[in-house]
């Protein structure tokens, strides 16, 4: 048998494009690598030295760190938890038959497609608790009798962002399952029907099995964004109050802001290893496929 | 072996491109700086006109980015020395403005002049950025024209016995107060911190007797810039910035925490920024709110007569903020002399009539501050009254990180008690004053 040919054009046409994956991703990773390790604070730039690990120590001794990162887990697990919950009923709704269907596909995106800036702002303005639409909506609907303030308070504003950030999330999962629902042989279900599987086993037995690499790949891919996600927490209550909105993403933003920038490159790689783990079995399914 | 060659052959390629295309480069770049270099000389030299100058600014709404457009025009128009401004506006952006002068004079692409803030005043300075003005100054003809308290200001902001800073414009706080709903609930102007204590909360008021809070005495501010009204109540008591710490520091805040905790303010307090405050005084949600001459045209506007103006008033002490805005030379400007040229316009000439008569900021021209407009106007003669004690809060490494993040979350804690008023204080000496 005559052993394949090697080629070398495609290793040197690709080149170009390494170099600028290597620059753009790799030297800014190991740049904050080695910032991590110093006091690089550019509003003491005289004092700038190589400190080893105390960011890190720092860090770990730092309450409002500790804070931020109770608050990820809280933001990724209830955030992405009940987007995919209600994006998943939302696909099943949507994949039925019913007139002005187009119509309601294209809405449901509408929330997908705000940038997170505007909807911060604009889920401020519903929450707020002098002039908001929702306090005034219960209380005409005598649910409540005193204005809620939801943001200005460490006992709801949490979990009022939380809700902001399930809202703008919904459609992601929602279209994503919807086109895996769609990709379903409807033999399945036929020959599910005549064995007389009820509506619920076939749920389970077809539907969710069918759509297992979808729900893993979005699942995946949303966690790390929502953890990455500053615009919406940033726009609506910049981390208040009393730190109570502060995720770990927030806390670097804030500290890189202020020019803190070893300490921040420090927390930005706890987080990048963090969701690293999460991240890599995303990266080796996706290889194996394209394999 | 075939991999080594494949690794060796990209590898070379890689660099050889890279390569080919740094070299492509570096002659065009130094053609273009040789070209325009050349087209300077010669517009400076052979044609008889004199240096162009970049100038950022930022501008509050598009009135003042007109009017910042026509001082330029006439500027360059009129100067006897061929000085051509060019005005860039960016967006202030919440102070992202200052980040990004920053991040482009470190990258080399300063511009010649800026307008600027105090606060960043270290930053840029420590990191050599800024030219020194001393000498500028000293041989400047209308140096007296502006008070040596302001000259001072711009020192202690550098940390230096330099400036580094050209004044242009101050707005100092006061007390915006409706004179109808004072009417109604029998108070007079206060003129003294007691008195002022008294107003807030006669003024909170349920004017439709359902039980509700309808009017609130006071719109606090507790999101970022908050910390400015906020140092009025703690120097009232004979506290101050430098000792957080103290018995009358502490004093100070116990106050804000009690109008928070009694309702004399919107519960929403803990996060009201500046929007809020202004939205709340506007709606008549609140009978007094502290904020500069910026606001003033607006809320005239709003309310015709029913809005008023008084100073903060005295305690044990007196002190309210001033606010602030500045320009600046970089020291990579090759223009320096016509830059001062434009500066000092701004500083003391009809540039300076022309933006404060306009924007209703506070003048630092002796001369422009006696002019009818700013004496017979009340939030102006408000300011005025205010400037014998205004000051600002410490310029410090800390500082924009205290102002950003520490103030505004232990002032929330301790609003909504899950600190008390000395642990508050605690935290707040220690973030702005750890080295």
């Amino acid at each position: 048998m005559k052993k394949k040919k090697f080629n070398i054009w495609p290793y040197i046409l690709i080149s170009p494009a390494l170099l600028i994956v290597a620059f753009v991703v790799f030297y800014p990773i190991i740049e904050a690598i080695f910032m991590s390790f110093q006091n690089y604070d550019l509003r003491r730039p005289d004092k700038i030295s190589f400190i080893g690990l105390k960011n890190y120590i720092e860090m770990f001794q730092d309450e409002i760190f500790w804070t931020a990162v109770k608050n990820t887990l809280i933001w990724v697990i209830l955030g992405v938890g009940l987007q995919f919950i209600f994006g998943f009923i939302l696909a099943l709704l949507l994949n039925q038959q019913f007139k002005g269907r187009g119509i309601v596909r294209a809405v449901s995106l509408i929330p997908w497609a705000t940038p997170g800036v505007l909807i911060g702002l604009m889920w401020k303005w519903i929450y707020d608790g002098n002039y908001g639409v929702l306090n005034d909506l219960l209380m005409k609907l005598n649910i409540i009798d005193q204005p809620i303030m939801f943001l200005s308070q460490t006992s709801t504003a949490f979990s009022s962002v939380i809700v902001t950030i399930i809202w703008q999330g919904i459609p992601f999962f929602a279209i994503m399952i919807l086109a895996g629902l769609q990709s379903i042989s409807h033999e399945m279900y036929e020959a599910a029907d005549i064995d007389g599987a009820t509506k619920l086993q076939k749920l389970f037995r077809i539907t969710i099995p069918s759509l297992k690499n979808v729900i893993f790949i979005t699942i995946i891919l949303r966690i790390i964004w929502v953890s990455n996600s500053v615009d919406i927490i940033y726009s609506m209550t910049g981390g208040g109050p009393s730190y109570s909105t502060q995720t770990l993403s927030v806390y670097i933003f804030n500290k890189a802001t202020v020019l803190d920038l070893g300490y921040s490159s420090g927390m930005a790689l706890l987080l990048m290893f963090m969701l690293a783990t999460v991240a890599i079995p995303y990266i080796r399914k996706s290889f194996k496929e394209g394999a | 072996m075939k991999r080594l060659l494949v690794i060796t052959l990209v590898a070379l390629f890689s660099v050889g491109l890279f390569g080919c295309t740094a070299a492509s480069n570096s002659p065009s770049t130094t053609d273009e700086t040789d070209s325009s270099t050349n087209k300077n000389t010669n517009s400076e030299s052979d044609d008889g006109e004199g240096p162009t100058l970049t100038y950022w600014y930022w501008a509050d709404n598009s009135d003042y980015s007109d009017l910042m457009q026509n001082i330029i025009t006439e500027f360059n128009e009129t100067n006897d020395k061929g000085i051509t401004v060019v005005g860039e506006e960016y967006p202030w952006d919440g102070g992202g403005f200052m980040e990004t002068l920053f991040t482009a004079s470190v990258g080399g692409g300063a511009p010649d002049v800026a307008t600027f803030k105090l606060t960043s005043t270290p930053l840029f300075t420590a990191n050599d950025l800024l030219a020194n003005l001393d000498d500028y100054i000293e041989n400047w003809d209308k140096k007296d024209d502006i008070d040596p308290n302001i000259y001072d200001i711009m020192k202690t902001a550098s940390g230096t016995d330099s400036i580094y800073l050209m004044p242009w414009n101050t707005q100092v706080l006061y007390v915006y107060y409706r004179p109808s709903i004072f009417e109604e609930a029998g108070v007079e102007v206060p003129t003294t911190y007691e008195e002022f204590l008294t107003a807030i909360e006669k003024t909170t008021m349920d004017t439709d007797g359902d039980g509700q809070t309808d009017i609130y005495g006071f719109g606090m501010r507790g999101a970022t810039g908050g910390q400015e009204p906020w140092g009025s109540f703690i120097h009232a008591r004979g506290g101050s910035f430098d000792d957080l710490t103290s018995e009358a520091s502490i004093r100070g805040m116990q106050d804000f925490i009690d109008i928070y905790e009694n309702g004399y303010v919107p519960k929403t307090a803990t996060t009201d920024g500046f929007n809020e405050i202004i939205a709340n005084f506007k709606s008549g949600h609140t009978a007094m709110t502290i904020h500069h001459t910026g606001s003033s045209a607006d809320m005239v506007e709003t309310f015709g007569d029913d809005v008023s103006a008084f100073p903060f008033p005295a305690g044990e002490g007196q002190w309210t903020s001033m606010g602030d805005t500045e320009n600046v030379i970089f020291e990579s400007s090759e223009h320096k002399d016509a830059a001062f040229e434009w500066v000092s316009y701004l500083a003391a000439e009809k540039g300076q009539e022309d933006w404060t008569v306009a924007t209703g900021n506070v003048p630092v021209s002796k001369t422009v501050q006696e002019l009818d407009f700013f004496q017979e106007n009340e939030f102006m003669k408000a300011s005025i009254d205010g400037m014998s004690y205004a000051g600002i809060v410490p310029i410090k490494d800390t500082t924009t990180e205290w102002i950003n993040t520490i103030w505004p979350n232990t002032i929330a804690s301790a609003l909504l008690g899950e600190r008390s008023a000395d642990e508050a204080m605690e935290i707040l000496h220690e973030g702005l004053h750890e080295e």
